[in-house]
């Protein structure tokens, strides 16, 4: 350890010894600090050279009071009801479970091919790449990008949502199954037990507390993509309904109703994923 | 009967690590393979079982080669062969019995395997086994729950669970105090009389093979230095078995202690 961490300054300071001149930073930290001042010095002159569009800016933040206080001190409904509000809600809240469960039975199986103690190391780094590669766009791109082919509507909701699902817990699920013991494997394998009655009977077990927590975060940002892509894919969920208190009624009580349901939701979440959480590290 | 013939094993390229070796291990025996650390004691456990795969030579378990089987073949043989390693190598998270239990999965089709299903006879027989090796009260225990020898008796038990006709143990009693050695190593010397199996014991303690083996094969440098009832055993025989390589040096030093 003490001695893996010796040399690293001398290979960021090689011609230290020659000069004099003692630093108190190492390079990696200069290069930080020269970047943070070239973005201060942008964001200066962007400030000063906007283009305002004869924006008065005591006004315009007048004005985002009265809306803010519109929106969150006087929730109330607008053009729809809040029994239309609630079910839409819920369709958010379905949307998130199906796709994340969905999602996750089908990232178990790839992830297993993705995991380099159990898989060939070609087949695993492939399967990583591609994850990588669906990872790196955005799930409500996946969301636009099915809807050109299925038709905007809640079916390309599920499949883009499903689809980028996979991407993440494979990462997360496959990194798990590289957690366990490559003993206990072995040593049901040398007992004559088959490839798949390992993965469900010893590694399963091993890791389910990691799984379930990871398939609880990936619950959560469902839930919020499932809000945004519903505006985007006109799914009939809360984020559709949002989408038009706020662009096209102009309804900000609505707008603030819908938030605080948002919320409670997300609150609800965080608690059970805490209970969740707290119970499987008591029992590990 | 366990008859090793003629097995050699290289490691890469040029990493001699098992030399013609040569030995038999009887049912109803308890066989100690003893030897410096290094001298290929793991070598040999985990060849006879096909872990790692040897260069040459034949491995007979009741006149039936091993090295021959195919891939189902070896699965087929290796579910009655038993094994129990220096770290238990337990599902931790599981309990006691549902460790024993995974002793049939090896006989079960993918399917149930996968489930997990195990008859009423099979639940039975798990808990009985594990009232035998003194842990009836532990079955429903979480095995990380339990001291390291409670957790190698879990491992015998789940062993024994495969019917098998030979139980391989790497160190089984390194990790464990003097007086949950004696408790393992009890067991698996009654179970080789009471059931007539082939017990094959790596050990690099030399007092408890003296204890407890019937027969002895002493390893060196990859090479078998010596055969026989531990009876014959002696000073001399022992020189030999762990004559001053650097590594030797250090294990008898080890045990004069
Ligand atoms: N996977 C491996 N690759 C290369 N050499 C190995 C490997 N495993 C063991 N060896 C070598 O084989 C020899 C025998 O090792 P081992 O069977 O583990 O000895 P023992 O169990 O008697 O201590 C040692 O010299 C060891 O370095
Ligand atoms: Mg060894």
């Amino acid at each position: 350890m003490i001695e893996n961490s010796q040399p690293k300054p001398k290979t960021i300071q090689p011609v230290a010894p020659q000069t004099k001149h003692v630093s108190l930073v190492t390079r990696p930290r200069k290069i930080l600090r020269g970047v943070l001042a070239g973005l201060a010095i942008i964001t200066i002159y962007s400030l000063a050279t906007l283009n305002n569009g004869n924006l008065v800016f005591a006004d315009a933040f007048k004005s985002l009071g009265v809306n803010l206080n519109a929106m969150f001190l006087h929730p109330g409904v607008g053009q729809d009801t809040f029994g239309q509000l609630l079910r839409a809600l819920v369709t958010s809240v379905s949307l998130a479970m199906l796709t994340t469960l969905l999602g996750a039975v089908i990232a178990f199986f790839i992830a297993v091919g993705a995991a380099r103690n159990l898989a060939p190391s070609w087949l695993a780094t492939t399967i990583k790449a591609v994850m990588a590669f669906i990872r790196a766009i955005p799930t409500i791109l996946w969301v636009l990008i099915y809807s050109v082919v299925m038709g905007l509507g809640a079916s390309a909701a599920v499949v883009g949502l499903t689809f980028h699902s996979v991407a993440y817990l494979v990462k997360a699920y496959s990194e798990s199954i590289e957690e366990t013991s490559q003993d206990t494997i072995e040593a049901l394998k040398a007992s004559g037990v088959g490839f798949w009655p390992i993965v469900f009977q010893a590694i399963l077990p091993s890791i389910v507390p990691a799984l379930l927590s990871w398939t609880f975060i990936r619950f959560e940002i469902n839930f919020a993509n499932a809000v945004a892509v519903g505006a985007a894919a006109g799914a009939d969920d809360i984020g559709y309904f949002l989408f038009m208190a706020g662009s096209f009624y102009f309804n900000f009580h609505e707008v603030g109703l819908i938030v605080y349901l948002l919320l409670a939701v997300a609150i609800v979440l965080e608690l059970v994923s805490m209970k969740l959480r707290g119970h499987y590290l008591k029992h590990n | 009967m366990l008859k090793v013939i003629q097995l050699d094993k290289t490691y890469g390229s040029n990493k001699h690590s098992l030399k013609n070796v040569n030995f038999t291990a009887q049912p109803g025996e308890v066989t100690a393979i003893i030897g410096p650390s290094g001298a290929g004691k793991t070598t040999i456990l985990r060849s006879i079982n096909q872990l790692i795969r040897d260069d040459s030579g034949q491995i007979l378990l009741d006149g039936q080669d091993i090295r021959q089987a195919n891939k189902a073949g070896l699965r087929k043989i290796r579910h009655h062969i038993g094994m129990i390693f220096q770290n238990y190598n337990l599902i931790s998270p599981l309990t006691a019995l549902e460790n024993v239990l995974h002793g049939r999965l090896g006989a079960k089709s993918t399917v149930a395997g996968m489930l997990g299903l195990y008859s009423n006879e099979e639940k039975t027989e798990a808990l009985e086994l594990l009232d035998e090796v003194g842990l009836k009260e532990y079955a429903y225990q979480r095995c990380d729950q339990l001291s390291g020898g409670q957790q190698q008796r879990v491992g015998i038990a789940r062993a024994l669970m495969q019917h098998p006709k030979m139980i391989l143990c790497d160190e089984p009693i390194a990790s464990l105090d003097p007086k949950s050695t004696k408790i393992v190593m009890d067991i698996l010397r009654r179970l080789a009389k009471d059931k007539q199996l082939i017990i094959l014991i790596n050990l690099h303690q030399v007092d408890i093979a003296m204890e407890y083996a019937d027969h002895v094969v002493g390893i060196n440098s990859g090479a078998i230095v010596f055969e026989g009832a531990t009876k014959t055993v002696d000073d001399d025989v022992l020189q030999k078995i762990y004559r001053q390589t650097d590594d030797a040096k250090t294990v008898v030093s080890a045990n004069e202690n």
